[in-house]
């Protein structure tokens, strides 16, 4: 019986690591940019598609093909804020709320004008096939990978937040823009970068799903989801609240499959509720 | 000048008259049903990782009304269509109804994917009034409940229902080795009634089975390592799958990751034998990473009945779409062509004379014999069930070591009892 609680709270752990790279860039944007991005699953279904072409179709390596489709969602991603978000930073939330839906709707129907509508399988790459023995049980050796990429890109964000003079610009233009712009920040430029930066986590949720996962349109609805969720329980625009969200979800998923079956789904909405009750701001979000 | 108009009239009269004769010879018959034309309102999924289904139905649909209209029409009325997304949602699918019939004028409505865009049709239609043919929902309760209980005459399913779903109970019955079965279910009502259904089908056989496991996946759900984990954990025999279409093909290389395949004995994956699942799990079954565990079924398959109908419908399927057809294809095309014997014979288009029309119908299509059942509105058919194996003729996986069952025996019969459903 340990073995099985032990073995679920693994498989917890990878798809809270999977959910943890989506959200990760969720927040990002929205801690910095205020803006909810509801674009965001769109975003990480185009870096599916891109990895699914380069990988599956030109024949690239995986690796290739992953780091290829953040550049490209990164333009994209540049694009959409440098032309049509930045217009409306002044006016109210809403319409950045209605302008991102609205690129969910223009990027699913794109990708089904060029990739059409039926899904895609790409094979798995070698390097990923297989399983390891955990616990007395088979263990993919893509899930271990999912983990150690969650972990890694983790301890990158901590470092480009916390160490560097590009992530002491972000949070001083996140804490209050003014002062920044005040102080010579150019804001514009930060607000790009961060989108830029948010735009290709999502791609890479999208790149690293596609060796198990069919590519499909609307693959992003069910992600941005549960991205929101997570969000919401760690705080809003806040990073290590989204990693601790991400943890919370994908592991009680995991054991809420396994021991609550039949209340799984509800299970997560009712610790969403719960939270949201008793800290409104979620476990790490900061008043505002 | 006048006598020369005079010489000119009697060949001017003729020529007006060959006209005349070579109009009545080809124009097309005038439609004898008083319309402009007969029209056909299709919906099905068309987004998403079931979207081939609603595109199958499309290429179904829309290759009955080619051939139907190159012969003249019905009673030389011509078909149209117009085929909507219907996103496996309830709500769409019950907006896109009302679209087709009182925007679009729809005559006749077909398809729907999703059992519970099903259910929530099926009201609206006898407010409607409209027939609509199911070409691919599932659940027992769409004509068990709807038709045979609630009268809602306007439902008639051409595919077969959830009873073949069911047909793993009699596939594996007689194996003493298979003791526990686990479930990784759909979750929602399409789920839940295979469930349902092939528990208590096979408790009739075997009251020595034990159901030791069941996980529920909601739609869209991308990783299903959770739900495989947690059935393993009860070291199941064998597992019935039932998420569908893309998911299935996920479900599968995950499960093949998760080393699920050197454990246990069988798993049927309910549709499994659609061709879509058969393309995306292709690779695995040629690397024989299934190791010959993998049986499925579906609600038609294009390697069975090995009849002219049936191989000439496959030829020309691939003729025109350079793909296989799916059985949401051949149940949509099967059903415009019982539209047109049912129209054929009532001479009209109004609901309760096609209705009248379709009674003690006995049709040969694609997929075999189908016989209206009046009870329910369901025409009865025969789908076996099979291993997937690589097939070196179609250069892809197909159903193979097949199991064929009489619908008599494995169907379920009116005066029909509730399933006892649920998670």
């Amino acid at each position: 019986m340990m073995n099985t609680v032990l073995y679920q709270g693994l498989v917890g752990i990878s798809l809270a690591m999977y959910l943890w790279l989506i959200s990760a860039g969720l927040t990002i944007i929205f801690g910095v940019l205020g803006v909810l991005n509801f674009a965001h699953g769109s975003l990480f279904m185009l870096g599916a598609y891109i990895a699914y072409t380069l990988y599956g179709m030109v024949g690239l390596p995986f690796g290739a093909a992953v780091l290829l489709s953040l550049a490209v969602v990164g333009a994209v991603g540049f694009a959409m804020e440098r032309f049509f978000l930045r217009p409306l930073y002044h006016v109210d939330e809403a319409y950045q709320l209605l302008l991102t839906f609205g690129f969910v709707l223009v990027l699913d129907d794109a990708v089904k004008i060029l990739w059409g509508g039926v899904f895609k399988i790409p094979p798995i790459p070698a390097f990923l096939d297989g399983a390891w023995r955990v616990f007395g049980r088979p263990f993919p050796v893509y899930n271990v990978f999912l983990i150690t990429v969650g972990l890694l890109v983790g301890v990158v964000l901590w470092f480009l937040f916390e160490r560097t003079w590009w992530g002491r610009i972000v949070r001083a233009t996140a804490s209050d823009r003014e002062m920044a712009a005040a102080l010579g920040v150019h804001v514009p430029r930060v607000f790009s970068s961060v989108f830029v930066f948010g735009a290709m986590l999502a791609a890479l949720g999208g790149a690293l799903g596609t060796p198990v996962r069919v590519v499909a349109p609307g693959i992003g609805s069910a992600m941005i989801i549960q991205a929101f969720i997570i969000t919401v329980i760690g705080g809003l625009g806040n990073l290590k609240g989204a990693f601790v969200g991400s943890l919370i979800v994908g592991v009680l998923s995991a054991y809420g499959t396994l021991f609550f079956p039949v209340f799984e789904l509800f299970f997560i909405f009712v610790i969403m509720a719960v939270v949201l009750l008793v800290r409104p701001q979620g476990l790490f979000g900061a008043t505002r | 000048m006048r006598r020369m108009r005079w010489t000119w009239a009697p060949l001017g009269g003729t020529v007006l008259l060959l006209l005349l004769f070579s109009q009545a010879f080809s124009a097309p018959p005038q439609c004898q049903l008083g319309v402009p034309a007969i029209k056909l309102g299709v919906q099905g999924v068309a987004s998403g990782p079931h979207a081939d289904y609603g595109r199958q139905i499309q290429m179904g649909a829309t290759m009955a009304i080619e051939e139907i209209n190159a012969k003249g029409g019905i009673l030389g009325c011509r078909l149209e269509m117009r085929f909507m997304d219907d996103e496996n949602r309830p709500a769409t699918g019950v907006r896109n109804a009302r679209l087709l019939v009182t925007e679009y004028g729809a005559h006749f409505l077909y398809g729907t994917d999703s059992s519970g865009v099903a259910m929530a049709l099926g009201p609206v239609l006898k407010e409607l009034n409209r027939i609509q043919f199911f070409t691919h929902a599932a659940t027992h309760r769409l004509t068990e409940e709807l038709v045979a209980q609630q009268g809602i005459k306007q439902i008639v399913r051409v595919s077969a229902p959830v009873y073949q779903d069911a047909i793993a109970a009699w596939v594996f019955k007689d194996n003493p080795a298979i003791r526990r079965w686990a479930t990784i279910g759909a979750d929602y009502e399409y789920g839940y009634a295979v469930w349902g259904l092939f528990r208590e089908t096979l408790r009739k056989f075997r009251p020595d089975v034990e159901f030791v496991g069941a996980a529920w996946a909601p739609f869209l759900t991308t990783d299903f390592t959770p739900h495989i984990s947690a059935v393993m954990a009860q070291n199941p025999d064998a597992i019935i799958a039932t998420p569908w279409a893309g998911e299935a093909v996920t479900l599968l290389r995950q499960a093949v990751l998760m080393g699920v395949f050197d454990k246990i004995q069988v798993w049927f994956q309910a549709m499994g034998g659609s061709v879509d699942v058969l393309e995306g799990i292709a690779r695995e079954v040629q690397d024989g990473r299934f190791k010959g565990k993998l049986w499925a079924t579906a609600r038609y398959i294009h390697n069975w009945p090995n009849t002219q109908t049936n191989r000439a419908f496959v030829e020309r399927f691939q003729k025109r779409w350079s793909r296989l057809p799916n059985y949401s294809a051949e149940t949509t095309y099967s059903a415009i062509y019982i539209t047109k014997a049912a129209v054929e014979k009532a001479r009209s288009l109004e609901t309760d004379k096609v209705l009248a029309a379709l009674r003690g119908m006995q049709i040969v299509t694609p997929a075999g014999l189908r016989v209206f059942r009046e009870e329910d509105h369901q025409f009865v058919y025969t789908v076996p069930a099979g291993r997937v194996v690589w097939s070196e003729r179609y250069n892809m996986p197909v159903l193979g070591d097949l199991r064929i069952f009489d619908p008599k025996d494995y169907w379920r019969w009116p005066p029909f009892t509730p399933i006892p459903m649920g998670k």
